[in-house]
């Protein structure tokens, strides 16, 4: 047995180094939020040292150089649509794929798959492209409605539908039950761990994303915080380095908090996507 | 695997029930499913087949966003160009090294946090949801944090200079390879956390009974773990890796929200390949070259992906 004795040097010389690692992890993040409550002489002179006084001028300051309101908006509106389609149309079509025998149908789930082995470097320009001659460009549209779905949701939820089993849907079709009810009604309420965790990854991944939307919205009331931070960031001198502290705490908080409310599931998620491989 | 198993002997199995019924009554009986899956299917032509067909018309052209009506049928001249731009090698030479850096300090590190995790009773979880923090921040704030935290004047320089390290303040942006390893060391600490957590699920998969017949044989601990933890986490690792070179290879965004232009700077001492075909399509509007940069950048990722399925995945079930 591995996991034995509570005390041996070996135990101690483990949670030595995991501690030490959890301060690396920790200390970049609690030096962003302790810069952002000091003033920005005092980050010049001592990057490192707890504030003399708390202030929040790094807060207002922000909010008076950028409407930070409309970028948080704008990011909620973006990884907010997104996810709620995604999941629902992704869920759908993995219902399809798990419980109803349409013929063609493992066809195209293999086909599927093998789309996901693509490099997305690949889509880039011609995808510009097309939006380009649409018209979608500097508009919403061009980054919500590629999102609608996606192949690895598909995928996840479906690995996660094959193990409800089918005398369910079999049963409520023979009562006379019309697929839509049996999605919502049965497969839905069954599949709700692997919803979350899908929900989960997407509004990660849109919430974070930068380069889509450096692409696509391209007028300022459309920037997104990450384009926001970005932008931000090279036009603040020196003296008000506590705006970029406080930007960056101000995105990444949201986050942080939706991650320890449900970080179970998140890191659940994750394993999941190598197991499921 | 066994469930797609299962699933193709239950659709054979469904199959030879229905032999009787036509095909089309199948189609008609189930056309709820084409409905369920069609949103994908109308998406995946709009956004994937047309563009990659598009991708590849694009190569034989000068074409700009500007006028596209303007176009210019250059034949094979994109692919010459690309193969012999020296800019072009150099993003690969940079991208190469970066990933090579990267991959081995992240999964090196996510391996020797996962056995720790294993070794402990408590605290584990706690641990795990620290580690993972980094995972679930953006790019650009991490790599704010992490230029500012390396920056010359910046707190690790200080700390260096203070420990006799380093001579004075070091301006690695402008210097060769040094932002590519810097930008891997950022990434490491941003990812090491899924490594960990894939791995530690490897672990726990691992029949304690294997350690136990070891133990009796008097094997100790690094013994345990290069004959039963390293081999049985042999899908684990392979899974990071395919994973890793393929999107690694694709990396960009790090070097543009450190700071770095589209050029990568200077001396191009940070430019990656998608970052250059950026630089091509959007700063030089040569839209037609950058796709073919694209498709060259992703035949180089088809051959590692199958080398790696040859070379590491052969003598596995």
């Amino acid at each position: 047995m591995r996991r034995a004795k509570a005390f041996s040097p070996t135990i101690i010389l483990s949670y030595a180094v995991l501690l030490l690692g959890a301060f690396f992890v920790i200390y970049p993040f609690f030096y962003m939020v302790n810069n952002s409550v000091k003033t920005g002489q005092e980050i010049m002179h001592s990057p490192t040292a707890l504030p003399e006084k708390i202030v929040f001028t790094g807060y207002t300051g922000v909010f008076d150089e950028l409407d930070v309101m409309l970028l948080f908006k704008n990011s909620v509106f973006l990884a907010g649509s997104i996810t709620v389609l995604n999941t629902i149309f992704s869920a759908l079509a993995a219902y399809a794929f798990a419980k109803i025998p349409f013929p063609g149908r493992d066809k195209i789930f293999g086909f599927m798959l093998l789309t996901m082995m693509i490099p997305g470097v690949l889509f880039l320009i011609p995808t510009y492209v097309l939006m380009y001659r649409i018209g979608w460009v500097g508009h919403f549209e061009a980054l919500i409605v590629p999102s609608i779905v996606s192949v690895f949701n598909i995928f996840l939820i479906r690995q996660f539908m094959s193990g409800i089993p089918d005398e369910l849907v079999e049963a409520a079709r023979i009562d006379g039950a019309g697929e839509m009810v049996i999605f919502t009604r049965i497969i839905l309420p069954l599949a709700r761990p692997a919803l979350a965790t899908v929900a989960i990854l997407t509004f990660m991944g849109s919430w974070n994303d930068f380069f889509g939307p450096l692409l696509y919205l391209n007028r300022p009331e459309q920037w997104t915080l990450q384009l926001g931070l970005l932008q931000f960031r090279g036009t603040v001198p020196g003296e008000n380095a506590q705006q970029i502290w406080a930007l960056t705490t101000i995105i990444t908080v949201p986050i942080v908090v939706v991650y320890f409310f449900i970080q179970e599931q998140f890191v659940k998620a994750f394993a999941n996507v190598s197991l499921s491989k | 695997m066994s469930a797609i198993a299962a699933e193709s002997q239950n659709s054979i199995a469904s199959v030879s029930a229905k032999r009787h019924t036509t095909l089309l009554h199948r189609m008609r009986r189930n056309w709820w499913g084409y409905v369920f899956v069609s949103p994908w299917i109308i998406l995946y032509i709009v956004f994937g087949i047309y563009p990659l067909i598009l991708s590849f018309f694009l190569t034989f052209f000068n074409y700009s966003f500007v006028n596209p009506e303007n176009r210019q049928f250059v034949g094979i001249g994109n692919w010459v160009r690309g193969i012999e731009d020296p800019l072009f090698w150099k993003a690969i030479f940079n991208i190469v090294l970066n990933q090579s850096v990267f991959i081995f300090l992240k999964n090196g590190l996510g391996l020797l946090i996962a056995s720790l995790l294993f070794n402990i009773k408590f605290g584990g979880r706690l641990l795990r949801t620290v580690y993972f923090l980094p995972v679930i921040t953006s790019t650009v704030v991490l790599m704010t944090i992490g230029d500012n935290l390396a920056s010359p004047g910046g707190p690790i320089q200080k700390y260096l200079i203070d420990l006799h390290l380093l001579d004075g303040p070091f301006f690695w942006k402008s210097e060769e390879t040094w932002p590519m390893i810097v930008i891997a060391l950022i990434n490491t600490w941003k990812w090491f956390g899924i490594s960990t957590v894939i791995l530690l699920a490897g672990m726990y998969s691992i029949d304690a009974r294997l350690y136990e017949a070891a133990a009796v044989d008097g094997a100790n601990g690094w013994q345990m773990f290069t004959y039963i933890t390293l081999p049985t986490l042999r899908p684990q690792l392979f899974f990071l890796l395919v994973v890793d070179v393929i999107n690694g290879l694709q990396m960009f965004g790090e070097v543009f929200s450190i700071g770095f232009n589209v050029y990568g700077g200077i001396n191009n001492q940070a430019l990656t390949p998608v970052l250059y075909l950026y630089a091509q399509a959007f700063d030089r509007s040569n839209v037609g070259f950058a796709s073919t940069l694209g498709l060259l950048l992703a035949y180089i990722i088809a051959a590692l992906t199958f080398l790696q399925f040859k070379f590491f995945r052969t003598n596995e079930n």
